[in-house]
């Protein structure tokens, strides 16, 4: 009869030298897992900021040839989903929204022209006149189903989902 | 760019181009970018404001891009230090990662310290879900000590009392207290994804009364349409950056109320 110490791994009766074996190929295994997570968690991140740096670079918020694109967030809140745009200096008579499928289009000229005076380069020659955007939106929508609300030359959109 | 002292703190580069003291009692003002820009746009009517002359800058080629600022044909660093008889002021349009962020908040307030600085100054906005419709915006103040707390006496402003601050304001709060310089931050009711000018000069007008000094915002605020345009780069870029840092916890009531 055997005189080492018997243990138990997964059912099967093992000696005290094997169990020790097993535990120390488990916290390996743990630390190669551990290690390839974070790894792929780096690259993950990696990819992530990549592609928004080339994004930022190739989608600048001006253009030559005069217009601006404005700032906007879509928040989903439930029950809908609320856009809201900022659009400074905009004259709110020409402030036109239009919906195509999941595409929201935004456009509204400038109460007046103007130039980022003092700007070195091309962009302090550029005289802005209008703002243009096309939004992408997380659903097909229902013209019907918005509303659009302005406040001073803030504009909130609320898009109801059913 | 002439150089009077330059000096290698961690991974970042601090240089001033001419020396310069502060007279007592002596504040000391940080600008970084968070909710809104509200921060950075009243620093900068600050500057303009107050008078205040460049005086150095920090650079970091960790932690900040590969970026020089060129202003009035001067070549500047990304973090510029302006100072005036009683006030030093840190400006910094960059955002930093939350490590590099973490090292220059100490960096700023040994500086701060070295400097003679008896009161550091912060101003932000707190973001609110509902500011589109808000019309007459709430401010709120933090102190780390009760002589910090004397800053406010008679100042209409109430006192933030239960919530989280969270972004690079946070940081230099904890490091304050750590390096027990009295801190007061102001905090006036903004956007978090969009400028917010109004909420700046509403800071401008409680700092005002803070530091005894006029500070006039009718300008700013007839600028404010253009700072909104100008500001729109940098606000994306912020807003990413507040995302990475859980900003989004600021809307949470703690769990402890």
């Amino acid at each position: 009869m055997s005189t080492h110490p018997h243990y138990s791994y997964e059912g099967i009766e093992v000696s005290e030298d094997l169990d020790e074996f097993l535990k120390r190929m488990r916290r390996v295994e743990r630390r190669i897992r551990e290690y390839i997570e974070e790894g792929i968690r780096k690259t993950l991140e990696d990819i992530r900021e990549e592609y928004y740096s080339i994004n930022t670079l190739l989608n600048p918020s001006w253009s030559c040839e005069g217009h601006l694109r404005p700032l906007y967030t879509i928040k989903d809140v439930g029950n809908a989903y609320v856009i809201y745009i900022d659009l400074p200096k905009a004259d709110l008579n020409t402030i036109d929204v239009r919906f195509k499928d999941n595409l929201m289009i935004i456009r509204a000229r400038l109460t007046e022209e103007f130039t980022i005076s003092r700007w070195s380069g091309r962009g302090g020659e550029v005289r802005f006149c209008e703002y243009r955007e096309v939004i992408n939106l997380p659903i097909k929508v229902d013209p019907n189903k918005v509303k659009v609300i302005t406040k001073g030359d803030r504009i909130q959109v609320i898009i109801n989902k059913e | 760019m002439s150089v009077h002292r330059e000096e290698i703190l961690g991974d970042f580069k601090l240089v001033e181009y001419v020396p310069f003291k502060l007279t007592r009692p002596s504040y000391g003002v940080v600008a970084l970018p968070d909710a809104g820009l509200v921060g950075v746009i009243a620093a900068w009517h600050i500057i303009k404001a107050l008078g205040l002359k460049e005086v150095g800058g920090i650079d970091s080629y960790s932690y900040l891009p590969p970026a020089i600022v060129v202003s009035n044909k001067e070549l500047r660093m990304p973090v510029r230090i302006f100072a005036g008889d009683d006030i030093l002021l840190i400006y910094c349009e960059f955002t930093l990662p939350i490590h590099g962020m973490a090292q220059l908040s100490r960096i700023l307030l040994t500086y701060f310290e070295r400097k003679g600085v008896e009161y550091l100054l912060l101003m932000s906005g707190l973001p609110i879900q509902n500011r589109f419709e808000v019309e007459r915006l709430r401010s709120y103040y933090v102190a780390t000590s009760s002589r910090a707390s004397e800053l406010v006496k008679g100042v209409e402003v109430l006192p933030f009392e239960n919530g989280y601050l969270v972004g690079p304001y946070a940081l230099l709060i904890k490091d304050a207290m750590s390096f027990r310089l009295d801190t007061l931050m102001l905090l006036t009711e903004s956007f978090l994804e969009f400028p917010d000018p109004e909420a700046s000069a509403r800071n401008l007008e409680l700092l005002s009364k803070v530091i005894n000094k006029p500070i006039d915002v009718k300008e700013l605020l007839e600028q404010a349409e253009l700072i909104r345009i100008r500001a729109r780069d940098t606000m994306k870029d912020v807003v990413r950056n507040l995302a990475q840092m859980k900003k989004g916890f600021e809307y949470s009531p703690p769990l402890q109320l």
